[in-house]
This record gives structure tokens, sequence and C-alpha cells, in this order.
């Protein structure tokens, strides 16, 4: 199964692309995906911390545009946004 | 009445002549205009410009759900909402966001104009980098959506 993770504000500093793919054996929940981020993030940029506090600190969206939570079940190709703490204005 | 958009600056700016026409009414008595811009100081940080990202779709729906809660908040007769947002890169004094609102009365109005900037602030997926003089650039520290 591939998750396209649609990277926004200051998680887009984890790729020069707009996204990062995961390809998952078994249905994970979104829990697990921010572990494989942080997985990811510990190969890529040597554990760089501030990165992981973002994935720590960010929430998920759906491709329906809702925001899930960490139960939420992610059991095929889909993508989900990934949303780091926000500040518009 | 409401209109809500992301203006992405590679094509458009945000104009204050678009809100104003469209908040046009006879039957309300009062218009606010919020206009944010980029500033030039932040944390003793000299600011040259500023890049604003966004996930456009769930700006839109935020955008809307601000303007449903503010229905059933203040029961207001009559009220009509301009909001654009910007996406991209500006400079210093340029429009980052325009919120246009007219009520009946100007207690109504300024109480709306504030509600929508402070909701934008605390749930709508926008995300600022600072451009500073010595050409470092920073995400902004923003407030946390909370879903686990």
């Amino acid at each position: 199964m591939k998750i396209t993770l649609e990277l926004f504000g200051a998680s887009r500093e984890f790729s020069n692309k707009e996204y990062l793919e995961f390809f998952i054996k078994d249905q994970i929940e979104v829990k697990d995906l921010r572990n494989e981020i942080i997985h990811f993030l510990d190969e890529n940029f040597k554990g760089n911390e501030k990165f992981k506090k973002i994935v720590e600190r960010s929430a998920f969206c759906s491709e329906e545009n809702n925001i899930i939570k960490d139960n939420y079940k992610i059991t095929k190709d889909q993508k989900i946004g990934i949303i780091p703490p926000i500040g518009g204005g | 009445m409401f209109h809500a958009k992301v203006v992405d600056i590679k094509k458009e700016k945000i104009k204050l002549s678009n809100a104003e026409k469209f908040i046009a009414s006879s039957k309300c008595g009062a218009s606010i205009y919020f206009v944010g811009t980029v500033r030039d100081q932040n944390n003793n940080k000299k600011v040259t410009g500023m890049t604003y990202d966004s996930h456009d779709q769930m700006v839109i729906k935020s955008f809307e759900e601000i303007y449903k809660s503010s229905i059933s908040k203040f029961k207001f007769d009559d009220q009509v909402v301009f909001i654009e947002h910007i996406k991209g890169h500006i400079l210093l004094g340029e429009i980052s966001i325009l919120i246009a609102v007219a009520c009946k009365h100007r207690d109504q109005a300024y109480e709306l104009s504030r509600f929508f900037i402070e909701e934008i602030k605390k749930k709508t997926p926008i995300w600022k980098k600072e451009h500073y003089e010595n050409e470092d650039s920073e995400w902004l520290e923003g407030n946390l959506i909370q879903s686990k």
C-alpha cells in the first residue's frame, strides 16, 4: 500500500518534492504513520530534532480534507496531508 | 453573503476594491476592513518578506465553518463577509489577509471582524515563513490543531 504524504508549512523542509511516499505492507493507523515519518527523518536527516518535533506536533488530514485522529485506519493507497502548527494572518 | 478565496500572488494581488464592491449593502450601516500586512521586524530580526503556504481546500472549508459558527454565535440579522488570504511570497507592506465585514451596526461589525481573525489564527491551515535581511529564513511556530 502506498501512502502519499502531502507536505505543508515547515514539513516542506523534509523533501524537495511536495510530498513523501511511504510503502507499507499492512493497514496502519495515523499514529504508526507518524512513527514512519520519524523513522524517515532519522535515516535521512540524522534524527534532526527540530524536524521530529514538527511531526510530533502535527495533525493529519484525509483526502476528504478532514482532520483525522491518531487511531484513524489507513487501509488503502491514499493521500494524507501533514498539518504542522498553523499561523496565518 | 459570504466570499472566501485563497489568492495566489503569482497570479494576482488582494484588492480592497473587490471587498468594497462585495460588502456594499444598503441594509448595513457599518463596515470594517481588517488588513494584515508584512511588517519589517519580528523577534528583533529585520524582516524582508514572507512566504505563505496553505492547504487551499481546507482553508476554504475552514473559512466556511468560521462563517457558519459566526451566524450561530452572533445571530445578526444581516452580515456580509469577504475574506481573502494570500499564498506565496510577498514583500514588506503587502497584504496577506483582508477581512471585510458589513453589519447593521458598528458594534456588530467590530465584533464580527475580530472574531474572524482570531478564529483564522487558531483554525485555518496557513503557514508563514519569514525572510530576513541576511537571506536567512524561518517557518514561524504556530498553533497546534488538536487531533490526538
